[in-house]
């Protein structure tokens, strides 16, 4: 399988891409381990992950700290490879890919949102907004259009031309959302999206995704501490000691 | 990414680290200048050396008393005292067509109360021509060879750099003074009026032009020479017999005389002025390479300050080579700005130094090309040295962003995002 480029930069998706998107899974984890082995001895960080997410769903994961779930998900982002076990992300193995076509994967199926907003305080939220089309060779017409259509709909176009600095946090965490959801891709992973904010924002926040989620039917999979939070979405995967302890449908 | 979306980011990211850049772009513009400018200065120097050259007649040999020349070295013990004797013997000699026989010191002029510390050479003006034959006078002028009184002025000397109205003027009488030594050990004073009959016209020579010449006994007389002369110009029949007369000379008074000529002169003079040249290009050199180590240092820190910047690109799509691209843009962008400021700074430098006024200094005996200070001469900037120092530096700088470029594009997302 291979994900490629033409020569103008738009994505181009092969044949197996456009099999995978007939799918109605948007993400499959199949016996997915992660073992670090160090001076201090085997470190079991995941254990023989196995589930599946429908297109659609908004699934949360939840566990105590250190039990794997942020682990879990570098993983199902490609940032990092597993031990063994396959994850497949619209019926694509992603692992077989090398990391060049990881990185095109990355850009065209997969949309992160992280806890500390990780934004580029120096350029315009516009210009952090289109990121993700500016990376896969979108026109500066249409990436604009894009960015400013999410902005809108997110409700801070008005943002446009400011840096993200002078933004509140939950306002810098719906420039982040925006980002994911820049090049349209199949599943949205957050860490611990609304970490950083107070109770009311980060409802707020939340709120968002949910509303992404039912709205427009986006896939979304959360890592979150919040257990009120994880109730509230479509179904909680709690890890325990790099194991899947349960899987809750809400 | 598009290459515009690459120069956008690295261009932001260069402007967001304004004092550093500033500065780093400082180190690289200093380099590029240095270089500029001596390769400018070695140029003019050349080219001032050359015009020189093709002012001197190429069949005299300068002959002075004792074995030191142009090559460095003192008289011997044993020097030989220039007189009517050696001169006879040397017009006797094959190939040569005559002897023009010199005294040479240094004296005050004195005109309407203005004082000049000059060169005066004593020999019989109309010969001048016989080692400058291009040489002309301003209108006015009269040689007169047998006037004990009469005094032939270079042009420096008439007209100081400066200057707004003429230190002396056709027909104008000078004042000479010449201090020096007795036997006894008094200091002496000794100063002659003479008339100005004639004014040289600006002949390419620094040394020539900042003489004064008069009559050759009234030289022997007032810088006391007890008929010994400094220097004697031998001419040849042309160019082609030099080589032969210096060897029978040589034959004949061995190291008790010193020979020279303009071309070695000038070639002595040309490679000291490249080695020079070279030596400083040299830390112009240096200078660049610094400026080089500043941008791996700027963009190394960059890469640290930027490590979860990078590790959000990495984790949205940017590819290695895009991360890579946008480091090396950083960089050139850094030496094309410097260099182009230092092309345009080493340029305005160099006209900068070259335009105040300084004195010669020349060769030993007789008129011999000048010597010319460092800013005698306008400097030339020929467009390949320029686009050679321009691609220098920016090569310079591209490659000593490899290294940031580099280690940036390899980080993993990860550990990138992962960083504090």
């Amino acid at each position: 399988m291979s994900l490629s480029r033409d020569k103008s930069g738009t994505r181009q998706a092969t044949t197996l891409v456009s099999r995978a998107n007939e799918t109605a899974n948007a993400l499959e984890v199949r016996g997915l381990s992660k073992i670090y082995d160090s001076t201090a001895g085997r470190v079991v960080a995941l254990d023989n992950i196995n589930f599946t997410v429908k297109k659609g769903e908004f699934v949360s994961i939840v566990g105590p700290s250190g039990s794997g779930k942020s682990t879990l998900l570098n993983m199902v982002g490609a940032l990092d490879r597993p031990t063994v076990g396959q994850v497949l992300i619209n019926g694509i193995d992603i692992f077989a890919l090398n990391d060049s076509q990881i990185a095109t994967m990355r850009n065209s199926l997969i949309g992160f949102i992280f806890q500390s907003f990780n934004l580029i305080n120096r350029t315009t939220v516009l210009k952090n907004v289109k990121l993700p089309g500016t990376i896969s060779g979108m026109s500066v017409s249409e990436a604009n259009e894009r960015a400013m259509k999410i902005l809108d709909a997110l409700g801070i176009g008005d943002k446009a031309s400011q840096k993200p600095i002078n933004l509140s946090g939950g306002q810098q965490q719906r420039v982040a959302i925006a980002r994911a959801l820049v090049n349209n891709p199949a599943i949205i992973l957050a860490d611990e999206p609304t970490g950083n904010l107070d109770t009311k924002t980060g409802d707020d926040v939340f709120d968002m995704l949910k509303m992404l989620s039912r709205k427009f039917n986006r896939t979304i999979i959360m890592v979150t501490h919040n257990p009120e939070l994880a109730e509230s979405t479509d179904r909680s995967i709690l890890i325990r000691d790099g194991g899947i302890e349960k899987d809750v449908i809400n | 990414m598009n290459p515009s979306d690459i120069f956008s980011l690295a261009y932001d990211a260069l402007v967001d680290r304004k004092v550093r850049t500033i500065l780093t772009v400082l180190m690289v513009v200093l380099g590029a200048s240095l270089v500029v400018v001596i390769n400018g200065l070695s140029e003019g120097q050349s080219a001032f050396l050359q015009q020189q050259l093709n002012s001197l007649a190429s069949n005299v040999i300068t002959a002075t008393s004792g074995s030191h020349s142009y090559y460095g070295g003192a008289s011997s013990q044993s020097s030989l005292i220039l007189n009517d004797v050696i001169v006879n013997k040397l017009r006797s000699l094959p190939y040569v067509t005559q002897v023009v026989p010199m005294y040479s010191g240094s004296v005050t002029i004195n005109s309407y109360g203005n004082v000049q510390r000059v060169s005066i050479v004593g020999m019989d003006p109309t010969k001048l021509t016989v080692e400058l034959p291009n040489l002309q006078f301003v209108d006015g002028s009269n040689l007169s060879p047998s006037d004990r009184s009469a005094a032939v002025v270079g042009d420096t000397i008439a007209n100081p750099p400066g200057a707004t109205t003429p230190f002396v003027t056709v027909g104008q009488t000078l004042k000479i003074t010449y201090s020096y030594t007795d036997s006894s050990g008094k200091s002496q004073q000794e100063s002659r009026n003479f008339l100005v009959s004639a004014i040289m016209t600006p002949s390419g020579n620094p040394r020539i032009d900042n003489s004064l010449i008069i009559n050759l006994d009234a030289a022997n007389q007032i810088l006391h020479k007890s008929n010994r002369y400094d220097s004697l110009l031998i001419q040849t029949q042309d160019d082609t017999y030099v080589n032969t007369v210096q060897q029978e000379i040589t034959d004949i008074y061995g190291k008790n005389i010193g020979l020279n000529t303009p071309q070695a002169f000038i070639q002595v003079r040309q490679q000291t002025a490249q080695g020079n040249a070279m030596f400083v290009e040299m830390i112009g050199l240096i200078a660049l390479v610094v400026g080089a180590v500043g941008i791996v240092t700027t963009l190394y820190n960059s890469v640290t300050e930027r490590i979860r910047e990078i590790g959000t690109m990495k984790a949205i799509g940017a590819q290695n080579a895009a991360i890579l691209a946008l480091f090396l843009v950083e960089a050139a962008m850094i030496g094309v700005i410097g260099a182009s400021l230092g092309l345009a700074t080493g340029i305005v430098g160099g006209y900068a130094m070259t335009s105040f006024p300084s004195h010669q200094a020349g060769g030993p005996g007789g008129f011999g090309p000048g010597g010319g200070s460092i800013s005698s001469f306008p400097p030339i900037f020929l467009p390949l040295d320029l686009i050679r120092v321009w691609l220098l530096s920016v090569g310079l700088a591209v490659a000593a962003g490899i290294f940031p470029a580099w280690k940036a594009s390899k980080l993993s997302p990860m550990v990138a995002l992962r960083r504090e």
